[in-house]
């Protein structure tokens, strides 16, 4: 059984031009651990991302308070014992001023559905099966990053630092449909479009290109296939076989995108 | 340090060899042509055998160390996941090759769009780029020593097919990624061996250089080039300059100051404190002491590996890479120490000039080195004023004194 649910504490974005963003609930709290006081969930590995969103949000209306190009949140659960607690986790996600904008109920059998069902064009997770099944269904996915600083305790919000590249390597298990109206391409436009709005130095959105193998010919081509869906990265590497732990740790991205450039 | 040619008057004019093991290397002076007591002039020769007379005898000679690794070289095989077929040769990994990172206002010719930056801010510079992305760049100081790895590599590949003890070259900027199809253009026109690149657009790339073990990092900019040496990375500032001579094309030439860039700065210190009679007092006292190591160190030592490995195949004498010290110290004296201190640490250079305070411009112009190391940049300017490619090493206590004419 699968219920969406709306967060009254915030305002409702417009369908049609939103960008509709999945969180698990795994990943935006630590179970069983509770805020004294308050009786609610302490936040997790995701809250981080959230700042990050509503930072976008807050500069995108900034520039146009009719903007309608928006990230929209969406809560989902994807395992049947938070699909029973959904009261604790709106009332947590209230009691955190959390900008996320609707809730869905889901267990693990149906949260792909809900994902398809509810028009979303990212769905970010921490459990690798989860990303890798909901791919396959052809909703663009990636796995949370880890952060260096203590999320919880941070004031001041960052920017969204997104990194793309193709782990070719899991490209070969995923089998997205061409075609599909939930293809990568889509939500790379949109990422594209949004990053559009701002200038080169001052934004709140931080598009960085890796190219992990391969040589300097696939980065121009990727370089060349991403403008033409109207994306213009901010920063680019080619690391031809090098390691990539070492620029992870520098470029602290939020999530990392798999591309999956069909040539 | 030209008041103190004036004052020594102890130059010799020739060369004479000094015995190193097997291996001869020809030590030049130059100066004035007074003859100081005690020292005989010893016309240069090929004879591996003649020693100097002279102060120099009580120095032990002892086989060096570079004739005993002939034994076969760890030959590591390509497993890398390379998805696109192609022809060229992969690019090593990063811990087995000397990794040399260089900007892309050294290795190319970027003075046109620094303007366009300058003048007009960022957007339309980054505008202008995407504009003028078909037309490459126009080679930069660092190009011919770029070009002059790569034909080392060439030679490398061809005796050990198997090794990824290379040269690798990486691309790093602090450019925004607009730039990055212009800057791949300019590396396809030029035919470059370049698919490592790291273009930050504005971030900085040394932790993950550091990480990558990069062995030197060439920039146009001396803040990054201080920030690359306070991690340990060796790396020297480089200037474009109109004139440039030509170089060897088929041997890899690296020059090198001796104190603070191979060796510590200790001895500048107590130059630059006390004067000169103190530094050659301080200079015998501590001959039998070793120098400290400079942040160059560790990249001659990489040189001295791949030559090694060129050794091991017979080809001594066709070797493509060659290094050379220039120092102002003056052989007879202070120099012993910096011989003594490369011999213990197992380096050698091919050659070794010993000026006692005489300008270097004019010896680099007759060695021709791909590029010249010095931390002082009134050295780097007299030698980029005779076309040598000079770049500032910014460490020790240099550069906290004004340059002196």
């Amino acid at each position: 059984m699968v219920s969406v649910v709306l967060n009254t504490d915030v305002k409702q974005e417009d369908a049609g031009n939103a960008v509709v963003v999945a969180v698990t609930s795994r990943a935006l709290f630590e179970s069983g651990l509770e805020d004294d006081d308050a009786g609610v969930w302490k936040l997790s590995l995701a809250f981080p991302l959230l700042q990050a969103v509503q930072k976008v949000n807050d500069c995108l209306l900034e520039k146009n308070p009719a903007e309608s190009l928006l990230l929209d949140v969406l809560l989902i659960t994807t395992d049947s014992q938070h699909q029973k607690l959904s009261s604790l986790l709106i009332s947590s996600t209230k009691h955190h001023g959390l900008g996320v904008g609707k809730f869905c109920f889901a267990s693990e059998e149906t949260f792909v559905d809900s994902l398809l069902e509810n028009n979303v064009q990212l769905f970010l997770s921490t459990n690798k099966d989860e990303v890798q099944t909901a791919s396959q269904k052809g909703v663009p996915s990636a796995m949370l990053e880890a952060r260096k600083k203590d999320s919880s305790v941070s004031c001041q919000r960052e920017d969204l630092r997104v990194w793309l590249d193709e782990d070719l390597i899991s490209l070969r298990d995923s089998a997205s449909e061409p075609g599909s109206r939930h293809s990568p391409q889509r939500f790379l436009a949109k990422l594209g479009e949004i990053r559009q709005r701002f200038s080169v130095s001052d934004s709140p959105l931080w598009i960085s290109l890796v190219i992990l193998h391969g040589s300097r010919e696939n980065c121009g081509k990727r370089l060349k296939t991403l403008r033409s869906l109207g994306v213009s990265v901010d920063d680019v590497y080619c690391l031809a076989g090098a390691p990539s732990e070492p620029l992870l740790s520098v470029l602290q991205p939020h999530f990392r995108f798999n591309c999956c450039f069909m040539d | 340090m030209l008041q103190t040619a004036a004052a020594l008057s102890v130059y010799l004019v020739g060369g004479f060899f000094f015995v190193l093991g097997e291996h001869s290397v020809p030590i030049h002076l130059s100066g004035l042509s007074a003859q100081p007591e005690g020292l005989s002039m010893v016309k240069m020769s090929l004879d591996p055998v003649q020693v100097m007379s002279g102060q120099v005898q009580d120095i032990k000679v002892s086989p060096s160390s570079n004739g005993e690794s002939r034994g076969s070289w760890e030959e590591k095989e390509f497993d890398q996941k390379q998805l696109d077929q192609t022809t060229k040769p992969k690019p090593p990994k990063p811990e087995n090759a000397v990794t040399i990172a260089v900007s892309s206002r050294v290795l190319f010719r970027t003075e046109r769009e620094q303007k366009v930056y300058e003048q007009k801010g960022v957007e339309e510079y980054l505008r202008y780029q995407v504009e003028h992305e078909n037309e490459p760049f126009a080679p930069g100081p660092a190009f011919p020593f770029v070009k002059a790895l790569e034909t080392v590599n060439i030679r490398l590949r061809e005796l050990y097919p198997q090794s990824e003890e290379l040269f690798d070259i990486v691309l790093v900027t602090y450019n925004h990624a607009h730039v990055g199809i212009r800057l791949i253009n300019t590396i396809n026109h030029h035919n470059l061996f370049i698919e490592r690149f790291c273009m930050t657009g504005g971030s900085s790339p040394i932790g993950y250089l550091k990480a990558w073990q990069t062995n030197l990092y060439l920039s146009a900019d001396a803040e990054k080039v201080r920030e690359a040496l306070s991690e340990g990375i060796a790396a020297a500032t480089m200037f474009m300059s109109d004139k440039m001579t030509t170089v060897s094309e088929s041997q890899l030439r690296v020059a090198f100051d001796g104190d603070a860039v191979l060796f510590s700065d200790e001895s500048e210190r107590i130059f630059k404190a006390h004067g000169l009679d103190k530094f050659f007092e301080h200079e015998r006292e501590n001959e039998d002491t070793l120098l400290d190591h400079g942040p160059f160190k560790g990249f001659l030592e990489a040189l001295a590996k791949l030559q090694k490995k060129f050794y091991a195949k017979g080809q001594r004498l066709n070797c493509p890479i060659r290094t050379y010290l220039v120092t102002a110290r003056s052989a007879a004296s202070s120099g012993i120490r910096a011989l003594k201190t490369l011999r213990a640490w197992g380096l050698e250079v091919d050659e070794a000039l010993f000026l006692a305070g005489a300008p270097k411009g004019p010896m680099l112009e007759k060695i021709r080195p791909h590029i010249f190391f010095d931390d002082q940049m009134f050295h780097v300017e007299g030698a980029a004023e005779m076309g040598t490619v000079a770049a500032h090493v910014p460490y020790g206590v240099a550069q906290l004194h004004s340059k002196k004419k």
